[in-house]
C-alpha cells in the first residue's frame, strides 16, 4: 500500500515536471520561430514555364536540372547539383567553366533520371529546369518540395532562357555586357554581309554522335536559328507546325542534294577541324565532289553552344571568320 | 505426275518435294535474288535514274550521283547479301542442332555477347564508330557462345537442351550488365540505339572483306556437318548407330553457327526474323534435308533481307527505317501466317 502511494506519488512529480518542460520548450519554440522570421531571406518573383515563383534573392545553394546547367555557369553560377551533359558539349566549354561543372554533385543522366534523395541532400535553395515538359510534369512536385524550383520548357527561346536564368539564379552581373556586344556583332556581321545574306541560299548540315552510321542531317536547330532568326540568313527550315529538320536522319546518298544550295555550313571544333561526329561525311566522295566544297563554299562553324550568350557570341565570331572568305571565292 | 515430284522419306518426316521441284525452286530462288540485288542498286531514298546506275557501274566518273550508286547503294546490297546468307545458315543450322523450330541464331547468346561488347566498347572504352565496335561485336559473340557450350557440357557430351538454357542464362545476365552500363551512361545509351536497331546503312565494303573469310569457313563447315545432322533429327541414338560422332558434330555446328551469326552481328546489328524464319520457309520448299535447307537458305534470307531493306528506304523517303525493324515487322506475319498452315514446316 505504501509502495503503491509512493509510486502514484513519484508519477505526479514527474507528470508535473514533464509538463513544466513541455510548456518551457513551446515558449523557447515560440521565441526561435519568432526570430527564424525576422531574418528570414528576402525572396523576388520570377516567371517560369511554371507560373510565378518566390525565389530567394540571393540564392546560394542552386541545382540545375536538364539544359540550364551550361547557362548558368556560363554567367558565372557554381551550382551545387547538376544533371549530366553529354561528353562532346562538355568538350566545347572553357576550361574553368568545366572546373566548376565537375565540382558540382551529379544528379543523374537527365532531367527525369534524377536521385531525388540525392538532390534533397543537397538542401538547395533553388532548383531551376529546363527539360521536356512531359518529364517536368512526372518531377514536378518532388521538386517543389524540396526548393522553389523554376521551369522553362523547350519551346523556349534561348534569349528568353538566358534572362531567366540569370534573373533566377542572381547571375545578371555580366548578362548586360554580354547583350550588349551580341548586338554589336549582329549588326556588324549584317552590314558587312549583307549583299551575301540577301542573296544566298545557305544549308547547315550536322552529325551527332547518336546518329545512325551513314546518316546525317539538315540542322534547323541549334547555332544556326541564330543566323537564320537574328542575322536574317537564308537556311531551310521546317514548316510550321512540322518537326525540325534535323530530327529526319538523311542516308549518305542525299549528300548529293546539297547541290542546289549556294553554301554549306558544317559543324567544327575549336581548332577549325570538322566534328568528330561529322568527319565521316565530310570524308565520303560525294562530298567531295558537291560544289560548294569544290567552290571552298563550304564553312565550318563552331558553335559551342546556343543556350547563353557566352557561346553564341564564340559562335558569331566564327560565322564573322567564315563569311569573310566568301567573297573572294565567289 | 505426283508421285515423281513427291516422295516419303522415312519416319519423322511429311511428305516432301523430289529433286526435280527442289532445284526447279533453286533456280527461282536464284533469280529472284539476282532481281533483288538489281533493284537493292537501281531504288534508294534518292531518284537516280536507270542510266546513271549503268554509268557508274560500267563507266564510272566522278559524277556526284555515280558516287550514290558506287559508295553506297552497292556495298549495302552486298552487305545485305552476305549479312542475310550468314543469318539464314545459321537459322538453319540452329533448328537443326536444337531440333526446336522455334530457335534462332541469338538463342546461344550470340547476339547478347555481341550486344554487350559494343555496350563496354562505347561506354567503358570510349570507341566511336561502326568500324571500332564491330570486332568488339565479333569477339563478344564468339566468347559468350565459347561459355555457353562450356556450361552446356556434360559428362555425357553437350546436351542442346543444357546449351539453350545455359544461352538463355548468359543472355538475361549480360542483358542486364548492358542494360545497367547504358542508363547510366548517355554516350553508350545512344550508340546502342542505334545498334539495336540492326542496319546495313553506312557499312563500307572495307569493313565486311575481313569477316567474309570467318563466313565462308562456316559455310563449309555447316555444309561438312549437314549428313550428320540430317540423321541426328532422327534421334541421338539412331544417328549414333549410324556412326554419326555427336559431339563432334554439335561442336562443329555450333563453331560454324557462331561464326555466321556473331560475323552478321557484328556488321548489322541484331536483326530478327531472318533466321527463325527463312529455314522454315527452306524447309517447306525442300523438305528435311540439311544441305537443301542450308542451299535454300542462303539464297531466301538475302532475297527476305534486300525486300525488306528496299522497303525501309522508300516508306518513310526522305528517311530510311533500319532494315532490322522492317523485317520484323514483315517477318512476324509472315511467320504467323506459315506456321498456322496445314503443311507447317517440322523438323
Amino acid at each position: 500500500m505504501n509502495r503503491n502511494s509512493s509510486r502514484r506519488r513519484g508519477t505526479a512529480i514527474a507528470a508535473a515536471l514533464l509538463s513544466t518542460t513541455l510548456v518551457l520548450t513551446a515558449c523557447g519554440g515560440d521565441s526561435e520561430e519568432t526570430a527564424d522570421t525576422a531574418a528570414a531571406p528576402q525572396t523576388r518573383s520570377v516567371t517560369g514555364g511554371n507560373g510565378t515563383i518566390q525565389v530567394p534573392a540571393d540564392p546560394q545553394r542552386v541545382v540545375t536540372i536538364g539544359n540550364t546547367t551550361l547557362p548558368f555557369i556560363d554567367m558565372g553560377g557554381k551550382p551545387v547539383g547538376v544533371t549530366e551533359v553529354g561528353a562532346s558539349e562538355l568538350a566545347l566549354i572553357p576550361t574553368d567553366q568545366k572546373a566548376t561543372f565537375d565540382a558540382a554533385t551529379n544528379l543523374g543522366s537527365s532531367g527525369d533520371q534524377v536521385d531525388m534523395e540525392k538532390l534533397a541532400g543537397l538542401k538547395p535553395d533553388l532548383i531551376l529546369a529546363q527539360l521536356p515538359a512531359s518529364e517536368f510534369e512526372g518531377i514536378k512536385k518532388q521538386l517543389e518540395a524540396v526548393a522553389p524550383t523554376v521551369f522553362w520548357g523547350l519551346d523556349v527561346e534561348w534569349k528568353a532562357l538566358a534572362d531567366g536564368v540569370s534573373q533566377a539564379g542572381d547571375v545578371t552581373d555580366g548578362l548586360g555586357e554580354q547583350k550588349a556586344k551580341f548586338q554589336e556583332k549582329i549588326a556588324k556581321i549584317q552590314q558587312t554581309y549583307s549583299a551575301i545574306i540577301g542573296g544566298t541560299k545557305f544549308v547547315n548540315v550536322d552529325r551527332w554522335e547518336s546518329s545512325d552510321p551513314g546518316t546525317f542531317s539538315v540542322a534547323d536547330f541549334g547555332c544556326v536559328e541564330i543566323a537564320q532568326d537574328d542575322l536574317g540568313m537564308n537556311f531551310p527550315k521546317a514548316a510550321a507546325g512540322e518537326d525540325p529538320l534535323g530530327w529526319t536522319s538523311l542516308p549518305y546518298e542525299q549528300i548529293a542534294g546539297l547541290s542546289k544550295y549556294d553554301v554549306i555550313t558544317y559543324p567544327v571544333d575549336a581548332a577549325g577541324q570538322p566534328k568528330v561526329s561529322f568527319a565521316p561525311v565530310v570524308a565520303t566522295n560525294t562530298w567531295k565532289a558537291l560544289p560548294a566544297v569544290n567552290s571552298g563554299r563550304a564553312l565550318g562553324v563552331f558553335c559551342p553552344g546556343n543556350n547563353s550568350y557566352g557561346p553564341v557570341l564564340q559562335y558569331l565570331d566564327s560565322l564573322d571568320t567564315a563569311l569573310a572568305t566568301l567573297p573572294a571565292k565567289q | 505426275m505426283t508421285t515423281l515430284a513427291q516422295r516419303h522419306d522415312g519416319p519423322g518426316t511429311a511428305t516432301v518435294p523430289g529433286p526435280r521441284r527442289r532445284l526447279t525452286g533453286l533456280v527461282v530462288a536464284l533469280a529472284t535474288l539476282l532481281i533483288l540485288l538489281v533493284l537493292s542498286v537501281m531504288i534508294g531514298s534518292t531518284a537516280i535514274a536507270p542510266s546513271v546506275v549503268w554509268d557508274a557501274l560500267s563507266n564510272p566518273s566522278a559524277d556526284i550521283d555515280q558516287f550514290a550508286i558506287r559508295d553506297y547503294r552497292l556495298p549495302r546490297t552486298v552487305v545485305g547479301l552476305v549479312v542475310g546468307a550468314a543469318l539464314g545458315v545459321a537459322g538453319a543450322l540452329i533448328q537443326a542442332l536444337t531440333r526446336n523450330p522455334l530457335a534462332d541464331p541469338g538463342i546461344f547468346g550470340v547476339q547478347a555477347g555481341a550486344s554487350f561488347a559494343v555496350t563496354v566498347a562505347v561506354g567503358l572504352l570510349g570507341v566511336r564508330g561502326i568500324g571500332g565496335y564491330m570486332w568488339f561485336a565479333f569477339a563478344g559473340a564468339l566468347i559468350v557462345t565459347l561459355m555457353v557450350l562450356a556450361l552446356g557440357s556434360t559428362r555425357q557430351g553437350q546436351s542442346p537442351v543444357v546449351m539453350v538454357l545455359a544461352g538463355v542464362c548468359v543472355s538475361a545476365v549480360l542483358g542486364g550488365a548492358g542494360s545497367a552500363l547504358e542508363l547510366t551512361n548517355p554516350d553508350a545509351f545512344d550508340a546502342m540505339r542505334s545498334w539495336n536497331a540492326g542496319s546495313i546503312v553506312g557499312r563500307p565494303l572495307d569493313l565486311v572483306w575481313p569477316i567474309l573469310p570467318f563466313l565462308v569457313v562456316a559455310l563449309v563447315l555447316a555444309l561438312a556437318v549437314s549428313g550428320s545432322l540430317n540423321a541426328m533429327a532422327l534421334g541421338d541414338d539412331l544417328a549414333a548407330a549410324q556412326g554419326v560422332r555427336l559431339t563432334r558434330t554439335r561442336v562443329l555446328a555450333i563453331i560454324a553457327l557462331t561464326l555466321l551469326a556473331g560475323g552478321a552481328t557484328a556488321i548489322a546489328g541484331p536483326i530478327g526474323f531472318v533466321g527463325l524464319m527463312v529455314p522454315h520457309v527452306a524447309r517447306w520448299i525442300a523438305g528435311p534435308h540439311q544441305s537443301w535447307i542450308f542451299a535454300y537458305s542462303v539464297l531466301l534470307a538475302p532475297i527476305l533481307l534486300l525486300a525488306s531493306d528496299i522497303l525501309g528506304r522508300v516508306l518513310m523517303r526522305p528517311s530510311e527505317i533500319p532494315v532490322g525493324v522492317v523485317t520484323a515487322f514483315v517477318g512476324a506475319p509472315v511467320l504467323v501466317a506459315l506456321v498456322r498452315r496445314k503443311n507447317a514446316s517440322a523438323l
